[in-house]
Parts: structure tokens; C-alpha cells; sequence
């Protein structure tokens, strides 16, 4: 590829020092553009030291005009100055089938559609033209949108803006009014909490998804100021080719059916939490969970999935001085609806038993938790390329693990914002910028 | 003669296909062999009105090779190998079997030398098989201390049906033991000196789908310090292959046991019926 944009870029280059006529009223077929400007007209600066003697003016692009694509090489052009481009410097990307090049200013236009003193961004670098005269005159010059990232958008301008978003990589920040009711004693907690964590993921070989959330953090400020946090998460996901399991049956013909079971992994290293009920509070580390996850159903990309996953944890009880261990099972979904990745709906289900505790006064010697959540977040707008998004979570907890709190349930609402900082395009995002098919 | 008809004219029938094709063209079994693999299951055991969970697990061996220092003849040899089970419920017990097996011989015309005088072929129509048993212990926990320890078995039999496959057989005759009981009184020593009569039966389809077997023991035993005990036990175990996981057969299997004078330390009688369900990876033919 890039030997023949080589050749193609001196083709152009030699063709056009020698031949200007060959290209020089092409008018854009199909393409609303400027008029081209009269090439009698002096320009608003002279034109560049590496400037070439071109009889037309190329015109700039409009809102409509084509997108240069993102593969291929581009190719730097010296075009004789216009009022719009004053300096001449034009980006190309040709296409030897079609004998066209689409070719874009290689600075930002203002708003009035003249050159500005910012270059492009997020394009790839060019190489100067050299070409034989002969070669250009096969090509005709198209006023185009320079080329966007996978992710990206270009306005007529050439100002780019991200409109695809990955969640699952990203560093958050973010607030939300959170309120608390205790259901036993009728209590309401006006609280809010702020919550802070990094996400990666990165798809490993054999269709398989790494995901590592690091530093989850969730403060509660207000009434029964609390926390939760875990200093690391990290699960992965497969796809498998090879079945877990082939059933024959045997009445009738024979019959093979075969069962896949998408296994994976998940880890938390030191969880730490505490739970605040009235006058009483409790305190809690995990130092390390692992368990099991089965996929009961995942996305082709393996970004969105339903799972169980079950495991044991080891705890500490640091309110009572012991070391405990707690087997959990959960049921989860995370969901990216969109292919934007603006829409994210999460849920999750988990129980826990805590075994091997000592006897402490005012709970049972082997107390459960069930906790359930759902959220949904959305992305509202970026500020410099970074979503800012809003969340709605709802989470209900019942535990009797907090010694002389009634056992009973907890029900939780919280609305806010997060803003993103890194988020980039998701890996599946598409290499044509929306309305450009 | 019904057995023995069957049995002759499963013997003449052609093969059946014993591989199964998916639509992308892998190929699974589809035949089964009763008599191997690693047996894993667990089945309801009702008993007086009570029912008890059961978990059985053992390895079955069965090789069927042709005799090495006699012509015309072939051995169908079954092994069975730390066959243990355990039920639970109000009357917790189990037993343990470290080694059974039935060594079958067939030969195409069973014949009986006799030399005295000039030497004459007296026909023989049966197959002889050697029915071997070894450390078969018996504990119910609700009897208290003490356990009942078979150290040998060894039953010279005869089988009428003569099959030469071992899909099928009949095994009958005399059978001679040892048993120690040991009881917080103390221990017993007894011995059955082929005053037993064994049983030892099995039908089987050639797909290895149905599996039948029958075993009975009826007979007198006696303690080294006097007195003699008749004793008889006798189960039929029906078994049906339901479906393959992984190429393992997952079977479902009907018992029927009934114990005179023989269940325990203490000679109870006993009746019993059980279903359960069981997989035997390794068990393709």
C-alpha cells in the first residue's frame, strides 16, 4: 500500500508541475463546494514556497462532501492559494480504480470557512508527492472531509469530535444523590455519595475478554456516612469453539447434541466495607475472592453477558477480630445497548453465607447477605472528547450480619453524574463517521 | 429353552451400526458395554417403608480373549474392581467389594475325557466358569461396632447356554467361603465348604442399551465353633442406557434384593427395592 501511494504521490506531483491543465477545471461531480475561485484573483497571501503552478482553484469541502476513508495513505498537495486556503497545503487520498483523488485543506477552517492556523487532528501524516505528469492527468481532484478515526466524526470544518464511547475503559469520577431507607425501623438516610474507580479491558487470545476494575470506590457522605471499596477486580470471559459437553440420544435415530459452556474467572483482591445501621456500624475485608463465572448468554464481542458465577471469599471480620470465610453466588447481566456504546444497563443478584465465625453477641453465628442492584447509565454529553453520563442505580441489601441492628432490608435510589476521563472508541466502532454510511 | 433360544439367535444376528454421524460428520458411539468402566451413581433404596439415598461407584473390567494353551476356546472374563456403596437414612451402612469377577470358559464342543479303561469323549454341554470374590465387607453403622468380612469366595459353575459372546450367560453351581463377624462380643469365624449353591446371570442387547443381571447365593454355612446357618440372598439388576454425555452412558438402574438370614451382623432378613441413575465414562464398546 504504501509503495503504491509512493508512486501514485510522484505520479501526481510530476504530472501537475507540467500538465496543469489536466485537472484544472475538474469540477466535483456531485459535490456542492464553494465555487472555485477565479484564478485571476489575487490571494489573500502569497502562495507557498512549495506551491505549484495550478490553473484552478480548489474549492473547499461542504457539509455533504465525501469523507476521505480512513485506510490507504494520504498525500500531501500544493495547490495555487485560494482566499479559503491560503497557504495551498492540501491533504489527498486517491483511488487508483476510480482515478480520483478526495482531497481536504490540511488546517482547520474557522467559521467562515477560511484556513486556520490549526492542523488537523487525528489524521495520519502524508508523504509529499512525486510523480510523472502522465499519471495525473488520469486522476481528478475531489473537495472532500479529511479523514476521522474509527469512533470520530469530522465536521466540514475538519474539527474532529468522538461519538463512540467505551465505558469499560475509562477512569470515573462521579456524584450522585443517594438516599437510604431501612425498612425495619422506617429510618430514611439522606446521603450522597461519590465514587471514584479505574476500568480496563483488553481482549486476550482464543475469544477471550480480560476486564480489571481497579480502585472502586464509593463513599457515602451524610447520614450513616459509610464506604465501599475494592482495590482490584479482574474477571475474563471465553468463547469456546470445542463443546463442554456432547448428549446422545438414543431414541429414534441417534443423535448428538452438543452443549457449550462459555467458563471464566473472577477475582477480588481486598474489598473492604462499612455498613452503618442507626448506632451500630460493622466493618469488613475481604482479602481475596475467587470464583467460577458461566456464561449463560454473551455478546458476540463478549462485552455484554449474562453470567452466574459462585465462589468463596476469605474476610475479616474487623469489628470482632476473626477471619471468616464466605461462599457467594451471584446472577449478573452488564449490557452496552447501542453500538455508541451510550446506553449501559447493568444488574446483579448476590447471595453470601459467612461461615466460620465465632459467636458474637447479637447475630446469628452464620449470618447471610443478599444484595441486588440495577443501573443504568447514560452518556449526556462529552466535554473535550470526555463523556460526562448519567447514572440511575437502585440496590436493595438484606443482611444480619451487623450485631444488634435488626436483620431486614435496605433499599437505596441514587441518581447523578460521571464523568469519564480516557474512554475511547470501542474497539467494534465503525470506520464511517454517522450519516456516512 | 426361551433363554437359550434367544441367546443362539442373538449370537446369529448381524452386528448393529455402532457409530452415529452428525450433520457436520463427527462421528459418537452408539454401542455400550455394560461390563466396562468407572461406575458412578446414586439411587433411592426403599426398605420397610424407608427410603435411603445410595451413592455406588466401582470399575469394571471385561475382556473376552481366546485361550492361550487351548484350541477352540474362548474366555469372557469379567472383573470387578473396589465396588463400593453406601446409603444413608436412619440405617447407615456400606459395603465394599475389592475384587469380583467371573471367569467364563466356552468352548465350541464341551467334552469329558474319561481315561480309565480305553479313554472315551463323554459330551459336555456346558461352559464352565470360576466365580471369584475377595475382602467383601459389610458395615451398618445402626448395628452398632462390628462389621462382617467375606476374605474369599470361589465358585466352581457351570453354564448351561454356552454363548460365545458375552452378551449372555448362566452360571450355576457350588460355592465355597470364608466370613469373619465381628461383634463387640467378638469375632466369628465361618465357612461355607461348597455347601452353597451360586448364581450367576446376565442378559444383555448387543448395543449394550438393556443390561440384565441376576446373582443369587442359597445355602448352609457353619462357625468354627459349632452350628450351621442356611442363608440365601438373591437381586436382579435391570439397567437401560437413557443418553451419552461425552461418549459416558448415563443409565438408569432397577434393583430388586432380597436377604434371608444373611443382612448384617446379626443374619436379618431383608427386602429391598431401589432406582437410580449412574454414569459409566470409559463404559463405550
Amino acid at each position: 500500500m504504501l509503495v503504491s501511494a509512493v508512486t501514485l504521490g510522484c505520479a501526481l506531483l510530476l504530472g501537475q508541475v507540467e500538465a496543469p491543465e489536466v485537472t484544472g477545471q475538474e469540477a466535483p461531480t456531485g459535490a456542492p463546494v464553494e465555487a472555485p475561485v477565479d484564478s485571476n484573483e489575487a490571494p489573500a497571501s502569497g502562495p507557498p514556497a512549495t506551491a505549484e503552478p495550478w490553473d484552478f482553484q480548489m474549492a473547499v469541502p461542504g457539509a455533504t462532501s465525501p469523507q476521505q476513508p480512513y485506510e490507504g495513505q494520504a498525500l500531501c498537495l500544493a495547490l495555487p492559494p485560494t482566499p479559503a486556503v491560503p497557504s495551498g497545503a492540501w491533504r489527498a487520498r486517491c483511488d487508483e480504480a476510480k482515478k480520483e483523488c478526495l482531497v481536504s485543506p490540511a488546517q482547520e477552517l474557522d467559521s467562515q470557512g477560511h484556513e486556520s492556523d490549526q492542523p488537523l487532528q487525528r489524521v495520519d501524516w502524508c508523504l509529499p508527492l512525486m510523480l510523472p505528469q502522465e499519471k495525473v492527468r488520469e486522476y481528478r481532484l475531489v473537495p472532500a472531509i479529511a479523514e476521522a478515526p474509527p469512533g470520530w466524526y469530522r465536521d466540514e470544518r475538519g474539527r474532529v469530535l468522538q461519538y463512540n464511547f467505551d465505558l469499560h475503559r475509562r477512569v470515573r469520577v462521579g456524584g450522585a444523590w443517594a438516599p437510604r431507607w431501612l425498612r425495619e425501623t422506617d429510618g430514611v438516610d439522606e446521603r450522597v455519595r461519590v465514587d471514584f474507580g479505574v476500568d480496563l479491558e483488553w481482549p486476550g487470545d482464543s475469544d477471550r475478554l480480560h476486564r480489571m476494575t481497579l480502585l472502586d470506590t464509593e463513599l457515602y457522605l451524610g447520614d450513616a456516612a459509610s464506604y465501599e471499596a475494592t482495590l482490584l477486580r479482574y474477571d475474563f470471559r471465553s468463547e469456546h469453539d470445542a463443546p463442554l459437553f456432547r448428549v446422545t440420544t438414543f431414541y429414534g435415530r441417534p443423535r448428538r447434541f452438543d452443549v457449550y459452556a462459555n467458563l471464566g474467572f473472577w477475582m477480588e483482591v481486598l474489598h473492604g466495607e462499612q455498613v452503618r445501621r442507626d448506632d451500630v456500624h460493622a466493618d469488613f475485608l475481604s482479602l481475596a475472592a475467587t470464583q467460577v463465572t458461566l456464561d449463560l448468554w454473551h455478546s458476540s464481542d463478549l462485552v455484554s453477558y449474562v453470567r452466574v458465577r459462585a465462589g468463596p471469599s476469605v474476610e475479616r471480620d474487623r469489628t470482632n477480630g476473626f477471619f471468616t470465610l464466605v461462599p457467594a453466588a451471584a446472577l449478573e447481566g452488564d449490557f452496552t445497548l447501542d453500538r455508541d456504546g451510550f446506553h449501559h444497563v447493568r444488574f446483579g443478584a448476590e447471595a453470601q453465607k459467612v461461615l466460620l465465625a465465632e459467636h458474637v453477641e447479637g447475630r446469628p453465628l452464620r449470618p447471610e447477605r443478599l444484595r441486588l442492584r440495577a443501573s443504568y447509565e447514560v452518556i449526556a454529553l462529552a466535554i473535550n472528547d470526555q463523556p460526562v453520563s448519567l447514572t440511575l442505580d437502585g440496590r436493595g441489601t438484606w443482611r444480619d450480619d451487623v450485631a444488634n441492628a435488626p436483620a431486614g432490608w435496605e433499599w437505596s435510589a441514587q441518581a447523578g453524574l460521571r464523568f469519564s476521563m480516557w474512554a475511547p472508541a470501542r474497539r467494534s466502532a465503525p470506520a464511517t463517521s454517522p450519516g456516512k454510511g | 429353552m426361551v433363554a437359550l433360544a434367544l441367546a443362539l439367535l442373538l449370537g446369529t444376528l448381524p452386528g448393529p451400526s455402532c457409530e452415529g454421524q452428525t450433520a457436520a460428520g463427527e462421528t459418537f458411539p452408539t454401542c455400550f458395554d455394560p461390563g466396562t468402566g468407572w461406575v458412578l451413581g446414586t439411587a433411592l433404596r426403599v426398605q420397610d417403608d424407608t427410603a435411603a439415598l445410595v451413592v455406588r461407584t466401582g470399575l469394571l473390567v471385561r475382556v473376552d480373549r481366546s485361550s492361550g494353551s487351548k484350541a477352540d476356546s474362548l474366555w469372557f472374563d469379567s472383573h470387578r474392581l473396589l465396588m463400593t456403596e453406601a446409603w444413608g437414612g436412619d440405617r447407615q451402612g456400606l459395603t465394599f467389594t475389592a475384587y469380583e469377577g467371573l471367569l467364563r470358559r466356552h468352548v465350541e464342543e464341551g467334552a469329558i475325557l474319561v481315561s480309565i479303561g480305553r479313554p472315551r469323549r463323554i459330551p459336555f454341554p456346558f461352559d464352565v466358569a470360576l466365580a471369584l470374590r475377595a475382602a467383601h465387607l459389610e458395615r451398618r453403622a445402626w448395628e452398632g461396632a462390628g462389621w462382617t468380612l467375606e476374605t474369599g469366595r470361589v465358585g466352581l459353575l457351570l453354564d448351561p447356554l454356552r454363548t460365545n459372546t458375552e452378551w449372555g450367560w448362566l452360571a450355576v453351581g457350588p460355592a465355597a467361603s470364608h466370613a469373619l463377624r465381628h461383634a463387640p462380643d467378638g469375632t466369628r469365624n465361618e465357612v461355607s465348604p461348597f455347601t452353597s449353591l451360586l448364581l450367576d446371570a446376565g442378559w444383555e442387547t448387543r448395543d449394550g442399551r438393556w443390561a440384565l443381571r441376576a446373582t443369587g447365593l442359597a445355602g448352609w454355612s457353619f462357625d468354627f465353633d459349632g452350628g450351621a446357618h442356611f442363608r440365601a440372598r438373591g437381586e436382579v439388576a435391570l439397567e437401560h442406557v437413557l443418553l451419552a454425555v461425552n461418549d459416558a452412558p448415563v443409565f438408569v438402574r432397577l434393583t430388586a434384593t432380597g436377604v434371608r438370614n444373611d443382612a448384617g451382623l446379626y443374619r436379618r432378613n431383608e427386602a429391598m427395592l431401589g432406582a437410580g441413575l449412574a454414569v459409566r465414562p470409559f463404559g463405550e464398546r
